[in-house]
């Protein structure tokens, strides 16, 4: 079937077309060029009022994974959250079926789960293969396991360790490292409390810096075209910029991710010993050859924080809201902690966490390093994109809402001192473009010749950008058309995306003693075969290509 | 199959999913190859074929063929106004078939043991909670306390693979104490004792497990053998309170001694590490349970209508609903069950279940089907809600999965 989108303005910031009036054409789930179509065209949907962009990508959004469903009993008070298309579940905390409906109709056609612990990748590919429409991938945890840190303790070699990293990506089919709170989720469960880059944990004598170094050198020499994902030491502690900025230091150049970076961009300064120091960490982002990041911004209201920061969660649980929570040690392998919490507009603190995060938007120079998250559901559910993208583009809506912050707040921020105001073009970049391309997704994000056809149309009439952006016109996915004027019209399962860099078999033996030795399963048990994947678990995988052969 | 085939089995019948037994099939007989698991292996073989498996449907006391049971199932479902789910244990694909069925139908869909459920759930749904898992109690506890009585007796293997094993990581295994608290029996105490480890067996009325915690954690003169236990739970590094809930359905008030103990937990972190590893029943629980709140969003006990449904534990308690006749018909689905099933003959009944099933009384219709990880592949969850293992085909007797069974039924036109 041969689908045209006539008459558009489109964006494609790979192909570098910016509010160019043309032709797409889709052929099999592909976007493909005019010259190459075979045989008439089946359907013509009128664009000449309408913006077309790439479907968009969350890079960044817990959506599948045990500390979800942990969120979900929790808070079972909170699925009350009725409408005429979904379950009632909670949007912080939503069933599969809902995250997989307001994704689509959104726009977004990718989510990307980054606290994937590869224990526990059975059952977090379980749950996002009951996520219809978009593709899913996640981002395997590691830099608190126990095996990881041995092998660092006893001076294994860097290939050592890469067949490892490698090893753990295959097992676990993910498509990125994310390493949590280095080397603090295993320490906290020798029972410390803290662990700053530089200082060694009691057990293991090993500091945050030499994980970062080892695993940001792994990635790199595997060529996995996602860089180390990190989530950094002292996350929401005042003062904790330094140690953001140590963190960059430590992958010595290597390319490097810092995730939900509001919540690492606390100044202590000031009368109450918080202040922004978003200035500080923008100068570094803005100077950094390799350095990218998502935000993680925070919106008022209830939400639930859940993280593989046990050391941090427990810290911060006093502050649950409502007052429960759950903090657990898994499997020699990782740690989670949920926490429900409400961050409230009359808050100094929560005020000016909203500050501090659309400063670090509004100071990047550079949208291709910068994406937009609000670190789901931690700083705030999926759902609040359009209105996060309205605050970034009408400086006037923006000024608004932070003049009715308290006092405090307006005295220890620049926001208001910042006239910038997003495009339309920007926002394509930091939502399609520049996501995909720091995933590895190079059939994604562009409208160029063979991608795929994930395609999010916008109506121009809408005025309202925050309308605009939340009730497409039209979505498709996989060339067919899902959503029609905010209507679900065909429902579709979209694949897990992967990466499979080479490795030594030899690690498996390593491993497997290993496994024998202090595990409670089989290595062979831990391993998830693309097999597997199909045909029990329910989700068909893509494998992409690292960036080069592993050195 | 192919005969003289030994091979590692996951086991689905006890809420450890053990990975590391191994059996001889021979000519779809399996028999447990590995020593040391007795009262596994008893377990594991019950669902061999025997004379007097059902291998074929059945209609009350009549055999029909497989396609003829569809029929009537169908039928069955097309006629009754109130349809209720009652799973005794099936894997995640089998879960997410019934989740489908009941969308279509207006189902209830509870699990058995539900109960037994909200009883730990309901610890982090009022209040702070830290668990642990398997393998970082066997690395890293310096010491265990098993709270109950059945513990051991329901969980064979946690002693040999979790408390007590050969190596761990982090903690010098011969300085690990075992403290058993309740009312356990010799025969607890004998596999506890097997590894002549440090074991103290504290006897008390499982009621005063709260009073008896409270005490160990303040600083009032205590008696001997408290006193013993306080100096050992003070200069603990990584403690961890073990129990299996149904040990306290006894007690005057179950919810409050589970809370003491998670408390007590709780209490514990301020100055050290500690953390709950409760132990949940042997009819794939956790599998339901976590596969029903992704779905779902609600753990148990939810009703479908129309596009929608919603979750009330009273309301759609299934034991309730078939006890009171609040239901036309009841579909049991029962894969890992070694218990007999109790039926209500004032209602039909349609059991989906293995082929070694029992039942008080002779269901409407009965629909052989496979057991996971023996005739079909699948997923469970372990105890610890963490782990998720695969199971394997190991018997090939042309047996169909609950899935490919409620995946026929569903066709029913509603």
């Amino acid at each position: 079937m041969n689908l045209k989108l006539q008459g558009g303005k489109v964006y494609d910031p790979i192909n570098n077309v910016y509010g160019k009036r043309m032709d797409v054409y889709i052929n099999d789930g592909k976007i493909i060029k005019k010259n190459k179509i075979k045989g008439k065209i089946n359907k013509i949907i009128d664009c000449s009022d309408k913006i077309i962009m790439p479907g968009a990508i969350d890079m960044h959004t817990h959506i599948g994974g045990g500390k979800v469903n942990i969120a979900r009993m929790m808070l079972e008070e909170l699925h009350h959250d009725h409408n005429d298309s979904c379950d009632s579940s909670a949007i912080i905390a939503p069933t599969t079926i809902k995250t997989g409906i307001k994704y689509i109709q959104m726009g977004y056609t990718s989510c990307f789960e980054p606290a994937l612990l590869p224990i526990n990748a059975r059952q977090a590919h379980s749950e996002m293969a009951d996520i219809p429409f978009v593709d899913k991938g996640g981002y395997a945890l590691l830099g608190n396991d126990d095996f990881f840190l041995d092998l660092v303790k006893k001076k294994a070699s860097q290939s050592l360790i890469n067949d490892y990293v490698a090893f753990i990506l295959n097992a676990s089919q993910c498509i990125g490292i994310k390493v949590v709170n280095p080397g603090g989720i295993n320490a906290f469960k020798f029972n410390q409390r803290a662990l700053d880059v530089d200082e060694k944990s009691n057990y293991y004598d090993i500091t945050p810096r030499t994980i970062i170094k080892i695993l940001t050198k792994a990635i790199y020499d595997l060529g996995i075209p996602h860089p180390l994902h990190v989530h950094c030491s002292n996350l929401g502690v005042a003062g904790n910029y330094l140690s953001t900025i140590e963190t960059i230091k430590a992958a010595e150049s290597l390319p490097i991710h810092l995730t939900h970076i509001q919540f690492q961009s606390y100044g202590n300064n000031g009368d109450r010993n918080f202040s922004s120091a978003a200035p500080e960490i923008s100068h570094y982002l803005n100077k950094t050859k390799n350095l990218t990041c998502d935000v993680g911004q925070i919106m008022f209201g209830q939400t639930v924080t859940m993280s593989g920061d046990s050391m941090s969660q427990h810290k911060n649980h006093h502050h649950a809201h409502p007052d429960k929570w759950m903090c657990m040690d898994i499997e020699c392998d990782a740690g989670c902690g949920v926490v429900p919490f409400r961050y409230s507009d009359k808050s100094f603190v929560n005020g000016l966490q909203w500050a501090i995060g659309l400063e670090v938007f509004l100071l990047a120079k550079d949208p291709w390093k910068v994406f937009l998250t609000t670190d789901h559901p931690n700083g705030g559910p999926f759902t609040s994109y359009p209105h996060l993208i309205k605050l970034l583009m009408d400086r006037s809506f923006r000024n608004d809402i932070f003049e009715k912050l308290p006092k405090s707040v307006q005295e220890h921020s620049i926001l208001k001192s910042l006239k910038r105001e997003f495009t339309l073009k920007e926002i394509c970049i930091m939502t399609r473009s520049a996501p995909a391309k720091i995933l590895g997704l190079k059939n994604k994000g562009s409208l160029g010749d063979n991608c795929d056809a994930d395609i999010t149309i916008y109506d121009q009439n809408k005025k309202d950008i925050e309308d605009f952006f939340a009730n497409p016109s039209h979505v498709i996915k996989d060339g067919k058309i899902v959503v029609k004027n905010g209507k679900i019209v065909n429902y579709i399962w979209g694949k897990t995306q992967t990466v499979k860099p080479e490795y030594d078999a030899g690690i498996e033996k390593i491993l497997g003693k290993f496994f024998d030795k202090y595990h409670t399963m089989k290595l062979d048990n831990f391993k998830i075969s693309d097999d597997e994947m199909t045909n029990v678990i329910g989700s068909e995988i893509k494998v992409n290509e690292c960036i080069h052969k592993r050195k | 199959m192919k005969s003289d085939n030994k091979r590692y089995i996951t086991c689905p019948f006890c809420s450890l999913h053990c990975d590391d037994i191994q059996v001889e099939v021979n000519n779809n007989k399996f028999k447990i190859v590995s020593e040391n698991i007795k009262d596994c292996t008893s377990k594991i073989e019950y669902f061999n074929i025997k004379k007097t498996s059902n291998l074929t449907a059945i209609s009350k006391y009549k055999k029909i063929n497989f396609n003829t049971a569809i029929n009537a199932a169908r039928k069955m479902i097309s006629r009754s106004e109130d349809i209720t789910l009652v799973n005794h244990g099936t894997d995640v694909n089998g879960v997410r078939s019934l989740l489908n069925f009941a969308a279509s139908h207006n189902c209830v869909v509870d699990h058995v043991n539900s109960k037994y459920l909200y009883r730990n759930l309901g610890i982090i749904q009022r209040k702070g909670y830290m668990a642990t898992s398997l393998t970082e109690t066997r690395n890293r506890s310096d010491v265990v306390i098993l709270f109950g009585n059945n513990i051991l007796k329901k969980s064979p293997r946690l002693i040999d693979k979790v408390i007590l094993p050969k190596h761990s990581l982090c903690t010098n295994l011969k300085s690990r104490k075992l403290l058993l608290v309740g009312d356990f029996d010799a025969q607890s105490v004998k596999i506890a004792k097997k590894n002549k480890h440090h074991i103290e067996n504290f006897k008390i009325d499982l009621n005063d497990i709260p009073e008896i915690l409270t005490k160990l954690m303040s600083d009032d003169k205590l008696s001997k053998n408290l006193e013993g236990i306080r100096k050992i739970i003070k200069k603990s590094k990584y403690l961890v309170a073990s129990w299996i809930t149904s040990d306290f359905d006894k007690c005057n008030d179950p919810d409050y001694v589970i809370s003491s103990i998670s408390d007590f937990i709780l209490s514990m972190n301020q100055t050290s590490r500690a953390a709950c590893m409760p132990i949940a029943g042997s009819l794939a629980d956790a599998t339901s349970s976590q596969t029903m709140s992704w779905i779902t969003g609600f753990p148990s006990r939810v009703k479908f209508n129309g596009k929608s449904f919603f979750h009330d534990r009273s309301i759609c308690d299934s034991q309730e609903i078939i006890r009171n006749r609040n239901t036309d018909l009841a579909i049991h689905i029962s894969t890992v069950n070694h218990n007999k099933v109790e039926l209500n003959d004032k209602i039909k009944n349609i059991f989906i279940g293995h082929i070694n099933s029992t039942f008080n009384i002779k269901p409407d219709i009965f629909i052989p089907v496979g057991n996971p990880g023996i005739d079909h592949r699948g997923i469970m969850f372990r105890t610890d809600n963490v782990v998720s293992v695969l199971l394997d085909k190991i018997r090939e007797i042309e047996l169909l999965s609950t899935q490919d069974v409620m995946n026929m039924l569903s066709e029913v036109d509603n």
